[in-house]
């Protein structure tokens, strides 16, 4: 199963919006666009999480394995506009230890 | 609407049975006023669980079955699942080291943990042929 995810150039930052519902019947999906992207040399990734309304730990790995990727080339990836009850999940996990997690679009970019 | 206490689903084993799940989980936990968060993490927890049964336990399994009951009650809600595929604690799973660094940090073992960790009480038996997990969920009185 295919997500839908919107791609925006904010800055020299690539955007990627997943929609709707990131899960273990997508993940797959969300993995090839994310490490796709990271594979043709994105540096600064942020994702931004204002139109998911669910995230599995499936899609969590993902995240993992960009961040991973991207930390080993010197580049960054962070998370933005989380609602809260995800939020609490990443916190829970300890994710927003390894994974940068800002409020708003501008300040994750500022720190991409 | 009728306050609905009990929600049962007998599913068949597919990985798209999460998702109609998702749904009428959503619809009960709307239903019973449960807080987003818990919603969250029953699903959460039902779309990690099914996975594995899914992916591994009921693999070659001739009549695969997987039950699934919530129950909100006074003062908790409790998610039961069985599934009648091979033998599976969950509960003896070991926890993944939460506290490495992002070289470190393995990409498994996240799902399991996270459900052990949200659950105020994990139950895991094996009976009659069936593994049988429950998770119970502590109610706060506001949140009834």
């Amino acid at each position: 199963m295919d997500i839908e995810v919107a791609e925006e150039r904010d800055g020299g930052a690539l955007v990627l919006l997943p929609i709707g519902r990131l899960d273990s019947a997508n993940a797959r999906s969300f993995e090839s666009i994310v490490m796709e992207r990271v594979g043709s040399g994105e540096q600064r990734l942020l994702v931004d999480f204002s139109r998911l309304n669910f995230i599995s730990s499936s899609g969590m790995r993902v995240l993992l394995m960009a961040a991973k990727k991207l930390h080993a080339s010197q580049g960054k990836l962070v998370l933005c506009a989380m609602p809260d009850h995800i939020h609490e999940v990443f916190r829970i996990s300890g994710f927003d230890q390894i994974i940068p997690i800002r409020d708003t679009r501008e300040s994750a970019l500022a720190d991409a | 609407m009728a306050m609905m206490d009990e929600l049962h689903v007998s599913l068949s084993p597919r990985l798209s049975a999460v998702r109609s799940l998702a749904q009428m989980v959503e619809e009960f936990g709307d239903a019973n006023k449960l807080p987003d968060q818990q919603i969250y993490m029953i699903n959460l927890a039902l779309d990690e669980l099914i996975t594995n049964t899914v992916s591994y336990g009921l693999r070659g399994v001739t009549r695969p079955r997987i039950e699934i009951t919530l129950q909100v009650g006074e003062t908790s809600l409790a998610l039961t699942m069985e599934d009648n595929g091979q033998p599976f604690d969950p509960t003896a799973n070991p926890d993944p080291d939460l506290s490495s660094a992002v070289d470190e940090r393995p990409v498994g073992g996240l799902g399991l943990h996270l459900i052990k960790t949200f659950a105020d009480r994990v139950n895991y038996e094996y009976v009659n042929g069936k593994n049988r997990l429950t998770l119970e969920h502590d109610l706060t009185p506001e949140a009834r």
